[in-house]
């Protein structure tokens, strides 16, 4: 029975990370159709919004089963219980894709000012953060994240910075505004999108060693 | 374990022939709280569990090293009386074993060897040790009926009762639910749960689900020595040794 159970853990695995390597696309996607400026590309994002969900819902299911009929313990728990927070993890980076997919047509009738600032740097290295936390949770490896906490660091610094760019934009002429404030609300939507593979990171460490950590 | 400890073993090896099936087992068991022992087949659990009220000596051949204390008084020394050890330490086996007398005799028996002759006293013990065994409320009607026409459940709530009425201070469990249905076990360990408001318990089993439901602290044995003992919920959750962690997630056993 254990081994049936262990390939269940297994296939858990694979399709969570199906799922956050959807999560991951969504926001690679929106990112290029952003810098692009390409509507169509960010409508394909916006669709994959059920599709993401439906997963979670799926993958949540599968581990409430295992755990009612499997009463697992030790590492076995705490990979069911690190799942459970990397889907959530996921549907979040997926929406915030989705987020930023929708501010494209508004983004799309003129060039982008300052060359989109340090946008897509920024996304860059937010999508370079969720890339190593799944690589985390796929092989078990902690050293893909034992940085995390100043990759965040950076992170929050680029928003700043962003947030001050922008507003200076804004206050050069008014008519930057509306632009400006899209600018702002996607460098947050990144940042929270860091701070989701920090949490996925938190976890992954707790699924290895059974130890809780924050990431800051 | 920052608890009051009220048995200790040092350094505790045992042969039964040439078969080393203790090895230098050092564990102290706090008070007034469950201890599970786990571990796959043969690996030492109920031997260990024996040794706390030498029912070993009953076996031919076994050769025991090293320490056990009660108390802090050394259980093995030859001053030590067994009787009287036995009656502080109390047993309940894995199949229910009541005597063939009535539910009444079968709880009057061991404070009567102890001594207890007046009828009043013993009607009070064993109502007591009955409500303490949670089996009163099925079986006062009916308390000179014999003790093997009760189901397997109520048969081992009244084993329970039995070892209650000697006032022990320890009751040790060996697989007390692997002959039991799902609804006694669960009566049995709602028991456990009251039992060690009173009473320190240490429970052999082989259900894993068990030991987390019931203990305190849990007692990973294998092949004769004690590889990882700590707080219940470290050891299911987060398990020091690699040992422990492979059989609790049934990676073998």
């Amino acid at each position: 029975m254990a081994e049936k159970f262990h390939t269940e853990l297994k296939n858990l695995k694979t399709d969570t990370l199906e799922m956050a390597r959807l999560g991951r696309f969504m926001l690679r996607t929106a990112v290029d159709a952003l810098i692009r400026q390409d509507a169509e590309l960010a409508t394909s994002v916006v669709a994959q919004k059920e599709q993401i969900h439906e997963m979670e819902v799926r993958i949540e299911e599968h581990c409430y089963r295992l755990i009612a009929l499997n009463q697992p313990m030790a590492k076995d728990m705490r990979v069911i219980a690190c799942t459970l927070k990397v889907i959530t993890a996921s549907l979040r980076i997926g929406r915030y894709g989705k987020s930023i997919a929708n501010t494209v047509a508004d983004l799309s009738s003129k060039p982008h000012i300052a060359n989109l600032m340090s946008i897509p740097h920024m996304a860059d290295l937010v999508l370079d953060m969720v890339d190593d936390a799944i690589k985390a949770y796929e092989t078990d490896t902690l050293r893909y994240i034992d940085d995390f906490s100043s990759r965040d660091d950076t992170i929050d610094a680029l928003r700043h910075s962003i947030f001050r760019e922008g507003i200076t934009y804004m206050m050069e002429d008014p008519k930057n505004i509306s632009r400006c404030t899209h600018y702002i609300m996607v460098a947050r939507y990144l940042e929270r999108c860091a701070d989701h593979a920090c949490k996925i990171a938190e976890n992954v460490q707790y699924m290895e060693t059974g130890e809780r950590v924050e990431i800051h | 374990m920052s608890e009051t400890c009220i048995i200790s073993t040092t350094n505790l090896n045992l042969w039964y022939h040439e078969k080393h099936a203790l090895q230098s087992v050092s564990m102290r068991i706090p008070k007034k709280k469950v201890t599970a022992l786990i571990g796959p087949s043969g690996c030492g659990k109920s031997t260990l569990l024996r040794c706390f009220n030498r029912l070993n000596d009953l076996i031919d051949h076994v050769k025991i090293s090293g320490e056990i204390t009660l108390d802090n008084e050394s259980i093995n020394a030859a001053s030590t009386d067994v009787v009287t050890l036995r009656k502080k330490v109390g047993m309940v086996f894995q199949k229910p074993n009541p005597f063939p007398k009535s539910i009444y005799e079968n709880v009057a028996y061991g404070p009567r060897v102890h001594g207890i002759r007046d009828k009043a006293e013993l009607d009070t013990i064993v109502e007591q040790s009955l409500r303490h065994a949670a089996i009163w409320d099925e079986v006062k009607e009916r308390l000179n009926d014999s003790a093997l026409g009760l189901s397997g459940g109520q048969q081992q709530r009244l084993c329970i009762a039995r070892t209650l009425a000697v006032e022990p201070e320890v009751i040790l469990m060996d697989e007390p639910c692997s002959a039991l249905d799902p609804i006694a076990t669960a009566k049995i360990e709602n028991l456990i749960e009251r039992l060690k408001e009173d009473y320190t318990v240490i429970i052999v089993t082989h259900n894993m689900q068990q030991a987390a439901r019931v203990s305190d602290y849990t007692g990973f044995m294998y092949l004769g020595k004690l590889i990882e003992c700590g707080k219940t919920g470290q050891i299911f959750e987060h398990p020091k040794e690699e040992l422990t962690e492979n059989y609790i997630t049934g990676r073998f056993g």
